[in-house]
């Protein structure tokens, strides 16, 4: 293949990645056109009578106005930019601290057997506990402070990133490090040089899939011993049957597990360009 | 101009050869057994030789470069380069891999650098080397790609040059064209022909192309079925050819015969062997 019908080629990809992307994004967009639209009508937003009671499913319409509300006089006493920022403030230091200690750890525990004799049982061990059932546990040992929340949120989201480190390393293909050794390359030179870059799709992954689980996490942390947070909100409102702040609040929620999904996505595209390329 | 029977177990020079195998074995153990994939086996290379391997699927001719590599130890018997033992992978003996080797994280130039980085060089000098060899295998243009933007044929490419940028005195190949379309591959064996006129290295390679075989090598090696052992082995005068149309020959054909006889019998071996666990 010359160098010419190369370049064409790889340009006829561009574009058809680009046209499908297009697409994609067309079809997303549908699907939450139609969520909106079904709740819409089966909620009437006052142009119709409702099929299912306001106290159930209230409009989106009315929604929107008790966002906008909540916005203006805050929930209990306190902005919603209050609970919102707390609930985030828990949720990144947990996260943080799982990426900056769990990351490392998978690392060590892929590259050395020794290491992982070690640090993988005890971590295995506690796999399987229902993290929440840890809670009150926590709250005696780290008090009713916003420690013993990060903790109940880290639990279950460090064994996950580490252990999917770890899988990232030792996944990474015994020919490349056999050719970085016949090239040469010291032991530290293939850690740095290979095996690091190559685990890093799979550490993303492992980030991206326990989002979803410091989120849920979070909900379990604010159950008790707190006056805010937005997971708190929605609990409390759901007990005086305040299904529009319970709404208001949830959708708060998957936004922000949506969007760190998406930031994490980001920074992984900007970093790891060549996830999925083998 | 024909192939010859000759001895390849003892070295042929009086000094001693680039690589010398001797009563090399190897089994695999597993919970259901262990199977023996190299039978002993003696092997003696002479520098500027271009060997070829051929044998049926699973013979070992993948365990037996990768022992030469230092990838594997032997069960039994060793491997010697220049007169030492080897003991594990060096940046002596050049690698390329049939496919998926490359270092998709790093730029074609970086990929190229990474052995002279790794054996000392600055960035700079290793880069300055990186380039050069890429002009050699035509890739100059893309240096500042990363391997998955180039084809397949191209990929191979890299891994020469990658291999050839520490300036090993011998090269290891496994299937490395096996991946490749007819016409890229025809390409790329002309290329590694000028490569090693130009260079003189000795060549390990293994392929399953008989046709392959004739065209590059100045010995080829013909093994058994699992446990793999010398079937027979030839010198060859093709490679040396500098008659562009010698696949075409009469003499090529009776070559190509010969081997295929040799090898159909040992493939149906093989075969039932797989049959019968
Ligand atoms: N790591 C391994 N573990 C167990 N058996 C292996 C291993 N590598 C190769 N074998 C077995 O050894 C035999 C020779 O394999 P190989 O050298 O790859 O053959 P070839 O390259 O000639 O096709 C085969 O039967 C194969 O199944
Ligand atoms: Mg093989």
């Amino acid at each position: 293949m010359t160098a010419a019908t190369h370049k064409l080629a790889e340009l006829d990809d561009v574009t058809v990645q680009h046209i499908l992307g297009r697409r994609d994004r067309r079809l997303t967009f549908l699907t939450f056109a139609a969520i909106l639209g079904v709740w819409t009508a089966v909620t009437g937003s006052g142009l119709w009578e409702p099929l299912i009671r306001p106290m159930f499913l209230p409009s989106p319409v009315a929604v929107a106005e008790t966002f906008w509300q909540l916005l203006q006089t805050g929930y209990q006493g306190r902005s919603l930019a209050h609970h919102v920022a707390v609930s985030l403030y828990r949720f990144a230091t947990a996260f943080l601290i799982c990426i900056l200690v769990g990351v490392p750890v998978g690392l060590l525990m892929g590259t050395s057997r020794r290491i992982r004799a070690v640090v993988e049982p005890p971590i295995q061990a506690i796999r399987p506990i229902p993290k929440l059932a840890l809670l009150p546990l926590f709250l005696i040992w780290f008090g009713i402070g916003n420690l013993s929340k990060i903790i109940v949120i880290a639990a279950p989201v460090f064994p996950l990133i580490a252990i999917s480190s770890m899988q990232a390393v030792r996944s990474v293909s015994a020919k490349k490090i056999q050719a970085a050794q016949s090239l040469g390359a010291s032991r530290f030179t293939i850690f740095r040089r290979i095996l690091l870059p190559a685990s890093l799709p799979g550490i993303f992954t492992g980030i991206r899939v326990s989002i979803s689980i410091g989120v849920t996490m979070l909900v379990g942390a604010e159950l008790t011993a707190t006056s805010d947070g937005i997971a708190w909100m929605a609990l409390t409102a759901a007990e005086y049957l305040m299904t529009n702040v319970v709404l208001v609040a949830v959708l708060i929620m998957a936004l922000l597990g949506y969007g760190l999904d998406r930031l994490f996505l980001l920074i992984e595209t900007s970093i790891v360009h060549w996830t999925g390329k083998d | 101009m024909m192939i010859e029977p000759i001895d390849l177990r003892q070295p042929r020079h009086g000094t001693p050869p680039k690589l010398q195998v001797e009563q090399l074995s190897k089994s695999f153990g597993s919970s259901s057994g262990s199977v023996q994939a190299l039978a002993p086996f003696d092997l003696s290379v002479e520098a500027g030789d271009f060997l070829c391997v051929v044998g049926p699927s699973g013979c070992g001719k993948t365990t037996l470069l990768n022992i030469v590599a230092g990838f594997e130890s032997p069960t039994s018997g060793s491997v010697y380069v220049d007169g030492k033992p080897v003991t594990g992978p060096g940046a002596d003996r050049g690698v390329v891999f049939q496919q998926g080797a490359l270092f998709n994280w790093m730029t074609i130039l970086d990929n190229v650098a990474f052995g002279p980085r790794s054996t000392g060089f600055s960035q700079s000098v290793a880069r300055q080397k990186a380039m050069e060899l890429l002009e050699l295998v035509g890739l100059s243009a893309f240096a500042k790609k990363y391997p998955y933007q180039l084809s397949g044929g191209m990929q191979q490419r890299v891994g020469i040059a990658r291999a050839l940028a520490n300036n090993p005195q011998m090269l290891l190949m496994d299937e490395p064209f096996a991946a490749l379309d007819q016409q890229t591959r025809e390409l790329l064996q002309e290329e590694i022909r000028s490569i090693w006129q130009r260079t003189n290295k000795t060549i390990l390679w293994i392929t399953h192309s008989i046709e392959e075989a004739l065209l590059l090598a100045t010995h080829i090696i013909v093994m058994t079925a699992r446990p793999g052992r010398t079937k027979a082995s030839f010198v060859s005068p093709f490679a040396r050819s500098s008659d562009p149309h010698v696949a075409s020959s009469m003499e090529f054909a009776a070559a190509k015969r010969t081997i295929f006889q040799l090898l159909r019998g040992e493939a149906k071996q093989a075969q039932q062997m797989e049959e019968v666990p």
